[in-house]
């Protein structure tokens, strides 16, 4: 319920949702680079798959060779031959 | 992120092997202990490497136990250890210090001297007093006294008011400023205005001293116009008839005198005019410049008669102090020579135009009061004679010392 009301919040005064819902922020590069702020971790971590815990479900990047360029507490950059970015509930 | 790697670098910092079931357990916990790691890469199920700076190395291993996995240092990194490493390589070492140490012996000689200066008359016998008086290329610099050569610039050239030697890395720059020299005739020393050239008087307005002459007169040049010798008391009779110089006040005389004076202006034109034109066939060459000598080659022979150089492209092979070795790229342009009868109409009006072109020479502050031109065809009737007659009125007064 709290959600939704901030959801509007930021829908009617058009503030970025990764401020007010907290939510993660992705940048892609091509497919040879990503980089992530507001994650909540590392869960999994292959040459092949990389699964990253967000506020709410997880993002599970898949690919070939991936890297784990830079680790924060809460930025990430992967690097590698990214195949494709699955969001889990 | 370069900032921190570069950081890192300076700092030192170790790549790691982390072992152990749930190595993202340990990634998360460094994280969150603001504890950064770079470059992390699984090796095989079990393994990971990963990037870290030695003062984080020793927080990571306290959080090892807790995560159940082990870490092992694989290798050491960083400038402190390259140049440890660089002991080992002495020659490399010795080679750099070498290299600097040159530059810099080859730096503290004087390699070029410029002299900078508006005149350059003052430029070129500086040059030749400074190489005269043992200032030349190859000076050693720090050892240079420069407040001693430029006060024997200043002691030597009396009309330079103010110099400057200064440094500017391997290169000598002298500044020169000369003296404005004074007026010819001081404000107060006696003088006459006296005639520039032959006229006649057009107009006089003395403004300090006596007119000898008025308007119309005839004057040839060198005659007094107005005299600064002034008479104390001009009614007073004289018995000889002589001028007693002490009854006479010497003033600087001033003022203006117009006079008519005549230029005349003569051109010949030929009624055959030769004109070069270009045929379009060109050949490249090229030309070398050591010194005084020159060396130009080209492939095979010229073939033209008659021809133009052109210079395309010069290139300076060498700075100019260290000799004068130039490189030319020369086109050699055909010509052909095609004589053309103008006709005396033509001819006349290419006098006439030359003509004109000449009165731009004439000195600017005169007024042409009258202008006649003459044309006619010269004695053995192959050219057009054109002359022309200028009246005009100017300044003809110049000033003169009383002695």
């Amino acid at each position: 319920m709290a959600d939704g009301i901030k959801k509007r919040i930021s829908n009617a005064l058009d503030l970025p949702g990764d401020i007010v819902l907290n939510l993660p922020r992705i940048v892609i590069t091509g497919s040879i680079a990503l980089f992530i702020e507001n994650h909540r971790g590392i869960v999994e971590y292959t040459p092949d798959k990389v699964r990253l815990n967000m506020s709410e479900g997880a993002l599970i990047v898949k690919g070939e060779d991936l890297l784990i360029k830079s680790l924060i507490a809460d930025e990430a950059a992967i690097e590698g031959r990214i195949k494709s970015i699955e969001f889990e509930d | 992120m370069l900032l921190i790697r570069l950081w890192n670098y300076f700092r030192g910092y170790v790549i790691i092997k982390i072992t152990g079931e749930h190595a993202e357990r340990l990634l998360n916990q460094a994280a969150l202990k603001g504890i950064y790691l770079w470059d992390i890469k699984r090796i095989d199920d079990n393994t990971l490497t990963a990037g870290i700076n030695v003062s984080s190395f020793f927080k990571l291993s306290r959080l090892t136990r807790k995560t159940g996995c082990r870490i092992f240092i694989l290798r050491r990194a960083g400038l402190l250890l390259m140049l440890n490493s660089l002991k080992r390589r002495k020659m490399l070492l010795a080679g750099a210090v070498m290299f600097i140490a040159s530059i810099y012996f080859l730096s503290s000689f004087i390699w070029s001297i410029d002299v900078i200066s508006q005149d350059a008359e003052i430029k070129k016998s500086i040059e030749n007093d400074l190489r005269r008086w043992g200032l030349k290329e190859g000076t050693f610099k720090y050892s240079l006294d420069k407040k001693y050569y430029i006060d024997k610039i200043l002691q030597q050239h009396k009309e330079i008011a103010w110099g400057e030697i200064r440094i500017k890395g391997s290169r000598l720059v002298v500044e020169l400023v000369k003296k404005k020299l004074p007026p010819e005739l001081e404000e107060n020393s006696p003088c006459d205005i006296i005639a520039s050239k032959d006229g006649i008087i057009y107009e006089i307005i003395p403004f300090k001293g006596e007119a000898l002459v008025k308007p119309g007169d005839t004057v040839s040049a060198g005659d007094i116009l107005i005299t600064g010798r002034i008479l104390n008391k001009p009614d007073r009779k004289q018995d000889d008839g002589l001028l007693n110089p002490s009854e006479a006040v010497l003033v600087h005389a001033r003022g203006i005198v117009k006079a008519r004076t005549w230029y005349q202006k003569a051109v010949v034109v030929p009624l055959v005019m030769e004109e070069r034109l270009p045929t379009g066939r060109v050949k490249k060459a090229y030309r070398l410049h050591m010194g005084k000598s020159t060396w130009s080659f080209q492939w095979g022979s010229l073939p033209f008669a008659l021809y133009e150089i052109e210079t395309a492209g010069q290139t300076r092979l060498l700075p100019e102090s260290l000799g004068n070795l130039i490189f030319d790229v020369i086109y050699y342009k055909e010509v052909e020579s095609k004589k053309k009868f103008i006709g005396v109409d033509e001819a006349t009006r290419e006098a006439e135009k030359q003509l004109m072109e000449q009165l731009k020479s004439l000195p600017e502050d005169i007024k042409i009061t009258r202008k006649s031109m003459d044309f006619s065809l010269d004695s053995d009737e192959k050219s057009i004679i054109g002359t022309m007659t200028l009246e005009v009125v100017e300044d003809i007064g110049r000033e003169q010392k009383i002695y």
